[in-house]
């Protein structure tokens, strides 16, 4: 009983810390401009629209992030192997990692932005200066939270992984989270803040990002200020969720009929998210309703 | 016509003559690992290359499911998850992975299955959230650009399709192909470890001169690099096959599977063939 109990605080503990670190990673692929909307940031110049936008996209943010969580945990786990004490082996293994991936936002915004010269796109020296340390600060945060849950499911838990192994695979998990939930709301609506609400953004409209703000040039700090209240805080739920309740359902239902009962409660939990999914669907169309009368739809 | 409607022009087709290589190719792997094996283990070896080859093909296989919009999505132009399809599915797969690596204490059966819920319910809650975002944060209603009406649900699409774009959100028939890709990746990235793990766990104690618990960590290490690698393997040739962006299993490119999974085995034969050789020959 102490075991699943002991279990269930370690869960939630995990579960508070994914949720921490979603939301930071969102937040801070969205001040890098690092997901997929970036390919906006890259082709505005070309369509004759220099912005103040922060160029970073060093890799899709499962990658990049399965790189830095693992390089967090990697470190760590050295450090803890010369009888370092783990909270500060995995802040000192963070910490690391966080250079490493300033250096790779450095030279992507510096590389990606000359490749503009040709468009008139300029690099700005004060943005790279007031951006890349925000993002870093975000990225520690994300990597920090990253690598400690790993650490609880591997020392207190007793998952059989390496904690590198972990750092990998949930640093991947953790960016297919925050890109699969987090993009669409920069994309389609900061980057497109002057297209209509309740729309996707016309493909002509593709390359005229807003680049002016309520004072002078928008700049990525403004953009991560906006994402912050919802795309953060969803992408935030979603790998806490992804995270506690892998771990709640074995935890509590693992030994329950030779490993059955986790996989039962599985299920039930998947079909409850089809649930909420197909009532989130229906609400949408009712709500909003249809663009055009059905007979006017074009196939 | 704008480009994300464009039909493709030879990437759909089916080459049956290059199927056929890859499936000879697939067989003289097959033949050269049993081959070199030692007499005394080779059908363990056999059967482990096996095991390897079935997961990378329901990873490639499962891939195929999961809607995947990229670049457009993110801007609300096309539907699917805004982010790369290999990404997407390493996710989802990855996550499968660490919950049947947890239970490989309980047999084969309950491990790959576990995997595969924990695939499907991390695209559960990534697809639910995806349509969360998109109806309370944008107020865009999710609609397919390439059926008339959902295969599941009957829903029609055409009218939901905001003006200028290819649809966008995940409409149901989305949902539930997240879900199968998950699923099966999840279940073939954990089938892949547990044959890697029974194979090192048998192999390296001869080999290091060492008894199983020693070498326990270093198996669980070798064997959960090789399934992440040969994971990634698999989506990123899938993700070649599908080129860009699918919505799921009623998109025209879903057709283009049988090219998938023959690359995705014989892509897992050669990578099975180096995991088992380092440590049998």
């Amino acid at each position: 009983m102490e075991h699943i109990v002991f279990g269930i605080g370690i869960t939630a503990l995990t579960g508070a810390l994914a949720t921490v670190a979603g939301a930071a990673e969102d937040t801070e692929s969205n001040i890098g401009s690092q997901g997929d909307p970036n390919s906006q940031v890259q082709l505005a110049p070309q369509m004759g629209f220099l912005h103040r936008i922060f160029n970073k996209a060093v890799a899709g943010e499962p990658p990049a992030y399965g790189l830095w969580c693992c390089l967090g945990a990697g470190l760590a786990w050295a450090l803890m192997a010369m009888q370092i004490n783990a909270v500060l082996a995995i802040v000192l293994g963070c910490i690391l990692a966080v250079f490493v991936q300033g250096v790779y936002a450095t030279t992507a915004y510096l590389g990606r932005t000359a490749s503009l010269k040709k468009f008139g796109q300029p690099v700005f020296v004060d943005v790279l200066k007031s951006m890349t340390t925000v993002t870093m600060a975000h990225a520690f945060v994300a990597i920090f939270c990253t690598v400690t849950l790993c650490y609880l499911m591997n020392a207190a838990l007793g998952h059989p992984f390496p904690l590198p192994l972990l750092g990998l695979v949930w640093g991947i998990s953790l960016g297919a989270a925050g890109s699969a939930v987090g993009n669409p709301y920069y994309g389609k609506e900061r980057q497109y803040q002057n297209q209509k609400f309740g729309a996707g953004v016309p493909i002509s409209a593709s390359g005229n990002i807003v680049r002016y703000a309520e004072a002078g040039e928008r700049n990525s700090l403004d953009n991560g200020f906006f994402t912050a209240k919802l795309g953060g805080p969803a992408s935030g739920v979603c790998f806490g969720l992804i995270v506690f309740l892998e771990l709640w359902r074995t935890i509590l239902f693992e030994h329950i009929a030779a490993g059955w009962g986790a996989i039962i409660v599985g299920i039930l939990m998947i079909l409850i998210f089809t649930i909420i999914d197909r009532y989130i669907e229906v609400w949408a169309r009712k709500t909003y309703g249809p663009y055009t009368k059905p007979e006017e739809a074009s196939s | 016509m704008s480009a994300v409607a464009a039909k493709p022009a030879a990437g759909g087709a089916m080459n049956p003559t290059a199927m056929g290589v890859g499936i000879v190719i697939l067989l003289i792997l097959v033949g050269a690992c049993y081959y070199i094996a030692p007499f005394d283990s080779r059908m363990m070896v056999l059967s482990v290359l096996i095991g390897i080859i079935l997961g990378g093909v329901l990873i490639g296989f499962g891939v195929h499911f999961v809607p995947v919009g990229g670049a457009p999505a993110a801007m609300g132009q096309a539907p699917g998850i805004a982010t790369g399809v290999a990404m997407l599915a390493a996710g989802g797969g990855l996550a499968g992975l660490f919950g049947g690596a947890w239970a490989a204490e309980q047999g084969t059966v309950v491990a790959v299955v576990t995997g595969g819920i924990g695939g499907g319910l991390m695209m559960a809650i990534t697809c639910m959230m995806v349509n969360f975002i998109y109806v309370f944060g944008m107020g865009i209603p999710a609609a397919s650009g390439k059926v008339k009406n959902d295969p599941i649900t009957g829903d029609s699409q055409a009218e939901f399709k905001s003006q200028g774009t290819e649809g966008h959100g995940l409409p149901f028939i989305s949902f539930v192909g997240g879900v199968i890709g998950g699923l099966l990746a999840g279940a073939g990235g954990t089938l892949i470890y547990l044959m890697l793990l029974d194979l090192y766990k048998a192999t390296l104690p001869t080999m290091m001169q060492a008894t199983e618990t020693q070498i326990l960590p270093i198996a669980i290490s070798m064997a959960g690099m090789f399934a992440v690698g040969m994971f990634l393997v698999n989506s990123v040739l899938t993700a070649y096959n599908i080129t860009g962006t699918i919505e799921g299993p009623h998109d025209p490119k879903f057709k283009r599977w049988p090219r998938s999974v023959v690359a995705s085995a014989v892509a897992s034969a050669l990578c099975g063939v180096v995991a088992i050789l380092i440590v049998v020959m």
